[in-house]
């Protein structure tokens, strides 16, 4: 069940590879929120603890409901165009993806042999990391690095259940109000950098360079 | 003994107060007035059980209870508490200083707050510091008191020497720091434990002995000033707060030389070459120090080179002692580490006397530049009695306290001579000439700002000298440390000997500092002071007899004196700073009157200081350029440097794999 999930959310990633909406990649943040929650309740579901429950539905909330909605409003607020204008062409894009992904796969196969880690989640989890640093790197858009980095965040869960299960959860719960924090600045940023300058592009933020 | 350490608690706690009080409290000088009254009172609380756990204390107090806490975090043994005293001691005089001293900021209605907390925290974090036994806690207290150190400095933040003085501060403390936690790291690696108590090693352990050795001599020998690593001292005193450079000068460079005591308690016993390394060392310190001093124009300059110098004299004290710890001889140790722990307290004592006696002079006059100063004497003469006493203190002149401690060190080369006999009694005759030189140019460079600064005639007119009643009594305070301290050593010579008795020499062993005839000593300076007050008197008596003839000093034959004929610093100097153009960076600049009716002329000396511009500071420089050329991988997008992140998590990613 958990590779089943892993590799929905490495359909995710390809799925923001190719789209060029911005709304799409809101959209795939909210899925794989959902699939990381699922993820995490699937242990309980044989041994059900109340405990054990706070932190999917923290998850849930943060990623699912509040994340995504809050994306929206700056993007309604701010009204940013809804195409995301890649750098490079979305194509070149996607091969770059694939072939990263598939020497993620191989590498955490042959490290599956001598580690016990659980190769899929762990490969999907590397994935997203990657994928989540190469958007930020071939796209324009600042309300899309946040996006990436969500992304990456998603990547460093997903890592943290397939490497050890048993990882605190005190501190995932940290790494979730580090993401909320983080997420609430970058908006409160866009607002103010579109009170000063005109354009939501990095580009235009190297002027602010002293 | 477990009472008088919960006081200790309380103390702190006490000088803690104030912080509150200086959020609460509205105005400024009520503020002022409040917070200086509160850590009074903690100070003195502090200082009283601190003097009567050191004196009643028989052994090393590892555990303990507060209130039905156990705790281990703190270390009440001889070697903390002694420099917990030395620390109150002198907090309590700068403390009153300070008061008087922010009042006139105050009145010009300059806000001191925030300098009133970094006051307060450096105060609370120092003492803590020798106290802690834990390297985590120690570590902590570290950038605690460093960084309110610098914050405190700053004060005057909008004069861009200030500005620049208080970075090569913050990068000192930043190079210590990261010194000191590979230090402690290594130390633990070694141990497995983070208390000093459980820290020991022996020179068996290898090249983790010299390794930890090197990098507790870089790191606190950074801290405390030796030569190589001086650099900071000219520039941060100066531009320091006077409170801040006093405590600066008399109290933190001071925690360097803790640190390495300390760190002789944990590895030991110590090669010889190591000895002789720290004595070379602290030799070269204390010369230089004392001849760059001889050269300065500005006072608060002159005292931190002066810093370096006593500094250096400590430092030969604690090689002679690892020179006797090698030999396992316990009188070289004795007398070695005995006169660096008592020069130690005497340098804290006299040398903030001095910079709060300069922190009045620049109030008063409003420049550093002895040059502009003159005939100071008319003006305040207690003041000017006070400040002599402190210069004839930090000569080493008997009958004051500078000279106890330096008669210890003397003695400990000749018992060291004596002892190890072979080739030593030369090596040690060199170093007695060494240390004789360096007092010898103290003296000529005390001669010269006393007389430059006090006597003559005013050089820039005076407006009005005005001493306060605080200042007053904070330089009475610690001028009569020195005195009696000179006069009465028997007391301190007591509680020097217990400390070195509980953690650097065996108990009982019997002490070469009480084998001294202390009291012939106490008895012939009074013999000496008692004939100047006979010769004194008899002269008055005359004088009543035959009456005073006065008269103008002999002008040389020149007309129309005026006070820019008199002797000035540099040409006081020049005959010493001539003795070599190499050591000193030393450059005269004359433009002699050429007509026969002469119109212009000018005359001007520079000296630098030989580590600091032709070492250093090109070094820093080369440094600078080297890594500046890495300037082509900085980006105004963002997306760069993620994409460099990237690559180097690829790299990693297959180094891993491969390891794997």
């Amino acid at each position: 069940m958990e590779n089943v999930l892993s590799i929905l959310f490495c359909l995710s990633l390809f799925y923001l590879s190719v789209t060029s909406r911005v709304k799409a990649y809101v959209t795939v943040l909210q899925m794989q929120g959902l699939l990381l929650t699922v993820l995490l309740v699937l242990p309980f579901v044989k041994h059900f603890s109340l405990y054990a429950l706070i932190l999917p539905t923290t998850l849930f909330i943060i990623k699912v409901v509040f994340i995504p909605r809050y994306i929206n409003k700056i993007i309604r607020d701010l009204d940013i165009k809804r195409v995301i204008e890649p750098t490079i062409q979305q194509f070149t894009f996607l091969l770059l993806v694939i072939f990263s992904m598939t020497i993620i796969f191989i590498a955490s196969n042959i490290l599956s042999k001598s580690t016990d880690i659980e190769t899929i989640p762990f490969a999907s989890g590397f994935s997203a990391v990657v994928v989540g640093i190469l958007v930020i790197i071939f796209r324009k858009k600042l309300i899309l690095h946040v996006a990436g980095f969500l992304v990456l965040e998603n990547g460093i869960f997903l890592f943290g259940i397939a490497v050890a299960s048993e990882l605190p959860v005190m501190i995932e719960i940290g790494m979730l109000l580090d993401v909320f924090v983080v997420v609430f600045l970058m908006g409160i940023a866009l607002n103010r950098i579109s009170s000063t300058l005109s354009g939501f592009e990095v580009t235009a933020l190297g002027r602010l360079k002293d | 003994m477990n009472d008088t350490i919960v006081l200790l608690y309380y103390a702190f706690l006490i000088q803690s107060i104030p912080i509150i009080a200086i959020a609460v409290v509205q105005d400024n000088r009520k503020a002022s007035a409040v917070t200086h009254l509160v850590l009074l009172a903690g100070l003195i609380l502090g200082f009283s059980s601190t003097v009567s756990s050191l004196v009643s204390s028989n052994s090393t107090l590892l555990s303990f209870t507060l209130w039905g806490i156990p705790n281990q975090v703190f270390r009440f043994d001889s070697l903390g508490l002694y420099f917990l005293g030395i620390i109150q001691l002198v907090a309590i005089p700068t403390t009153i200083y300070s008061y008087s001293y922010l009042n006139h900021y105050i009145s010009n209605g300059k806000s001191i707050r925030s300098t009133l907390v970094f006051y307060v925290l450096l105060l609370v974090s120092t003492q803590v510091l020798v106290l802690a036994n834990d390297a985590i806690l120690f570590l902590i207290c570290w950038e605690v008191m460093s960084m309110s150190a610098y914050l405190g400095m700053i004060f005057e933040k909008e004069k861009r020497e200030v500005r620049s003085g208080s970075f090569y501060y913050f990068i000192m403390n930043h190079i210590v720091a990261f010194l000191l936690f590979i230090f402690f790291l290594l130390l633990h690696h070694q141990t497995n434990s983070w208390h000093f108590s459980d820290f020991h090693l022996t020179s068996d352990s290898g090249a983790i002995f010299i390794i930890l050795y090197f990098l507790s001599l870089v790191a606190f020998g950074t801290k405390a000033g030796f030569i190589p690593f001086h650099f900071w001292l000219p520039r941060a005193h100066p531009i320091a707060p006077t409170v801040f450079s006093a405590f600066l000068s008399g109290i933190i460079i001071k925690t360097g030389i803790y640190g390495l005591l300390r760190t002789f308690q944990f590895l030991h016993p110590t090669p010889e070459w190591l000895g002789w390394l720290v004595l070379v060392i602290s030799m070269i310190s204390a010369i230089l120090g004392v001849w760059y001093a001889l050269a300065q124009h500005d006072i608060k300059k002159l005292l931190a080179y002066h810093s370096v110098e006593n500094i250096g004299i400590i430092g030969i004290g604690i090689g002679i002692g690892f020179i006797g710890s090698a030999y396992h001889s316990i009188p070289i140790q004795v007398l070695g580490f005995g006169g660096a722990l008592l020069h130690t307290l005497n340098h804290a004592i006299f040398k903030s006397l001095l910079f709060i006696g300069s922190g009045v002079i620049y109030q008063n006059l409003g420049t550093r530049n002895i040059e502009q100063m003159g005939g100071l004497v008319h003006r305040g003469k207690y003041f000017v009695m006070l400040f002599l006493i402190g210069s004839v203190a930090i000569s080493g002149i008997p009958p004051l306290n500078g000279f106890i401690s330096e008669f210890i060190i003397y003695n400990g080369f000749f018992t060291t001579a004596k002892i190890l006999n072979n080739y030593y009694p030369i090596l040690m005759l060199i170093s007695v000439v060494g240390l004789a030189f360096v007092g010898g140019l103290a003296v000529a460079c005390f001669t010269k700002i006393n007389s430059i600064m006090f006597l003559g005639t005013e050089r820039k007119e005076v407006k009005q000298f005005q001493v306060s009643f605080y200042e007053y009594l904070s330089l009475g305070i610690l001028s009569s440390l020195c005195v009696i301290i000179g006069f009465y050593p028997q007391p301190f010579i007591g509680i020097v000997t217990k400390v070195l008795n509980h953690g650097f020499v065996p108990e009982n062993a019997s002490s070469a500092l009480l084998n001294i005839n202390w009291m012939f000593i106490s008895l012939i300076f009074i013999a000496v002071v008692l004939g100047i007050l006979v010769v004194y008197i008899w002269k008055r008596f005359m004088q009543e007899k035959y009456g005073r003839r006065t008269s103008p000093a002999w002008g040389c034959g020149y007309e129309r004196l005026n006070s820019r004929m008199q002797y000035t610093a540099s040409s006081f100097a020049d005959e010493l700073n001539e003795i070599s153009k190499t050591v000193l960076v030393y450059h005269k600049n004359i433009k002699k009157p050429k007509q026969i009716f002469p119109t212009q002329g000018s005359f001007e000396s520079h000296a630098q200081d030989l580590i600091d511009s032709k070492i250093l500071l090109p070094g820093f420089r080369k440094l600078s350029s080297l890594i500046s050329r890495i300037e082509f991988l900085s980006y105004t997008d963002i997306r760069y440097y993620i994409a460099f992140i990237l690559v180097i998590i690829t790299i990693y990613s297959v180094i891993a794999f491969l390891w794997v």
